[in-house]
């Protein structure tokens, strides 16, 4: 099978992306991954592994692996800082990336982390897996050089010489047989609910949460760094909200918040924990033993707090009716964790105008059903942005998806009369 | 479990039942952020989130005899946090409506009867209402810089149509000269009418729909009456 003419542009650097660029790659295409983010692996890259004495399946190890092995395969190339800034279809589609400049040296760079380091500016970004060439980023808009001038410090500081403060955008054309869209989630914002925040600053979201799993290991107060007494979680905040026309389940939060407790309890054991939720979304075939066993460690509570006040020391006053004993209590929690929403990328409604796509009424390509989508005219869309997935859902859809570009372009055309 | 009784009659059950109100109670996901917002939560061990589900559920005796729906301010922070956006507090209101009327708490009944016979919660006759506050209206006159005031009753063609609450020709006569030195002071045309001048509606309170519409009607009299577009509803 020689597809090796034929190229496929994947628009989206994480999990769906990757995958789907894997399979493709399989089918012997060639692929091009735009990112517009310094860092492949999308959200999940972010994500701690959550074994406790047995896996527990919550896939953070497979973007590790799609991750390495994407940026092993030589027909894939990884475009990260990328955008489109342009593509238009005659017999195939023309894309026109235009590429934030490149910094860092990707081949010289031996991620050594001075750079990172030495900065005094914080404007070095540190990625989340060394499976990243290269595992840091400069941020132009922290940058003291590109500020005033003032500093040239991580460029004169690198022992490979891979840093090149001058260095241009540069833009990038070629011509893509087949469009994937693999354009992720957005997590809701939740500054505006009434749990302060971005202003209380033991309270953080699951996404957080996973980042200091993964880089930490253990559960920290953000405020002074030691281990909490008592954390809370707070389910759907942000989903299944009519205000906010989010009427959706996300889905993941319930299955991937009680792992995470649970590795808490496992790795500190010494550390309470109330969940408080509406009612748990359980999926998989093993999930039910898993809550039953999550219950016996976790005080699960049915009813969702409605304000968090500062108390002493940085910790927090969550109010909530209890329904068992007919009254109002006012527990104190160190951590607060928000399981916040997944939202529709914003970019979505620009590429369903440009491909002539359907979506949801909420943006989403395709809430409804788990199928990969198609425009019929080699547009495909695959993962989160088509609604909330766990990453074991992502990559089986992304396999799907892979087949049917495959189907399109080699079967189908080789049927073609 | 402490609740070994069962809390309600099951024969009542019916979804049905109020599923024309307009309130989004069928919606509810039961995340009880109603009743974790709630500030009267817990007295009489009212829980929102219960109460919501009744009406869902259709618990026609069960809500007429709970005294919840009056233990409820209709403050709405409910209603704020609610993810569904149910009506909470219009609610509450169609429940107060379903009680018999000589089942209404307190005096509110009473006042209500008073205020549709005679146009105050009081009984106030209305030589009575013109002699209080003028009586008011003259000592505010004696103060330093209100020597011309003067309390403009039934004023053709004025600004604004004030209404009052009955306790300020009660037991809160002070309280009258508040609003008045800002008028005074504002330079407004203003005027109080001496009847209907009630601004209290107990009928909006219980939940009585006929009694407020006529309470509301009068005010709207006066101002045609009187030729006025604006109205202080200080209640």
């Amino acid at each position: 099978m020689d597809n090796s003419k034929k190229n496929v542009t994947i628009i989206g650097g994480g999990v769906a992306g990757l995958t789907t660029a894997i399979e493709l790659s399989q089918y012997s295409f060639q692929v091009d991954v735009i990112e517009k983010s310094p860092f492949l692996g999308g959200h999940g890259i972010q994500y701690a592994c959550k074994a406790t004495d047995r896996c527990v399946k919550c896939g953070a190890c497979v973007v590790e692996e799609k991750l390495k092995t994407a940026a092993a395969l030589s027909s894939i190339r990884l475009h990260t800082e990328s955008q489109i800034e342009k593509i238009t279809q005659s017999k195939t589609y023309s894309v026109s990336l235009l590429k934030r400049p490149a910094f860092i040296n990707p081949t010289k760079c031996t991620n050594c982390g001075i750079c990172f380091q030495r900065c005094p500016a914080d404007a070095i970004n540190r990625g989340f897996s060394t499976g990243n060439q290269p595992l840091f980023a400069i941020s132009k808009n922290k940058c003291l050089y590109f500020k005033d001038g003032s500093c040239t410090l991580c460029a004169s500081k690198c022992p490979e010489d891979a840093i090149t403060l001058t260095a241009a955008e540069t833009t990038e054309s070629f011509n893509s047989d087949a469009i994937v869209l693999a354009t992720g989630f957005q997590p809701y914002n939740p500054e505006k609910k009434p749990y302060g925040y971005h202003r209380f600053v033991n309270v953080i979201t699951n996404l957080e949460l996973e980042q200091m799993l993964r880089r930490h290991s253990v559960a920290q107060r953000p405020s002074d760094g030691q281990a909490p007494g008592k954390i809370a979680f707070i389910q759907c905040v942000g989903s299944r909200d009519a205000k906010l026309n989010h009427l959706w389940c996300s889905k993941v939060c319930c299955g991937s918040a009680l792992r995470m407790a649970r590795l808490i309890r496992s790795r500190q054991p010494e550390i309470e924990i109330s969940f408080f939720y509406i009612d748990v979304q359980s999926f998989g075939k093993n999930f039910e033993a898993f809550y039953r066993e999550a219950q016996n460690e976790i005080e699960m509570i049915r009813s969702i707090p409605a304000d968090i006040y500062p108390a002493e020391d940085d910790s927090l006053r969550a109010i909530y009716y209890d329904s068992s004993t007919r009254q109002s209590h006012e527990p104190i929690f160190d951590l607060v964790i928000l399981s916040i929403g997944m939202l529709p990328n914003p970019d979505n409604s620009q590429h369903t105008e440009m491909f002539g796509l359907k979506s949801d009424p909420f943006g989403f390509w395709s809430y409804e059903s788990s199928s990969a989508l198609t425009n019929g005219k080699g547009v495909f869309t695959v993962g989160a942005a088509n609604g909330p997935m766990s990453i074991a859902e992502t990559v089986i859809q992304a396999e799907q998806t892979a087949w049917q570009v495959y189907n399109d372009l080699v079967i189908e055309s080789n049927n073609a009369p | 479990m402490q609740d070994t009784q069962p809390i309600h009659d099951l024969t009542q059950l019916d979804h049905t039942r109020y599923k024309s109100w307009p309130f989004n109670q069928d919606i509810c996901l039961t995340c009880a952020l109603c009743a974790s917002a709630c500030p009267a939560s817990g007295i009489d061990a009212l829980d929102p989130r219960s109460l919501v589900r009744q009406v869902g559920y259709g618990l026609e005796d069960a809500l007429v005899a709970e005294r919840w729906p009056w233990i409820c301010t209709m403050c709405a922070k409910c209603e704020h946090v609610c993810p569904m956006d149910i009506q909470i507090a219009d609610m509450v209101r169609n429940l107060r409506g379903l009680r018999d009327r000589q089942n209404v708490p307190g005096i509110l009944q009473q006042g209500l009867e008073a205020a549709l016979e005679t146009g105050n919660n009081l009984r106030l006759p209305q030589e009575d209402f013109v002699f209080i506050v003028e009586d008011v209206g003259e000592e505010l006159a004696e103060e330093a810089g209100f020597e011309n005031f003067k309390v403009a009753l039934d004023k053709d063609g004025a600004n604004l149509l004030t209404t009052i609450h009955n306790k300020l020709v009660n037991t809160h006569t002070e309280d009258l000269k508040h609003f008045w030195k800002i008028f005074h002071a504002a330079g407004e045309s203003w005027t109080l009418p001496t009847d209907n001048w009630e601004g209290t509606n107990w009928g909006y309170f219980t939940g009585d729909d006929e009694a407020m519409k006529t309470m509301v009607g009068r005010i709207v009299a006066n101002l045609d009456k009187l030729n006025i577009t604006h109205l202080l509803l200080p209640e």
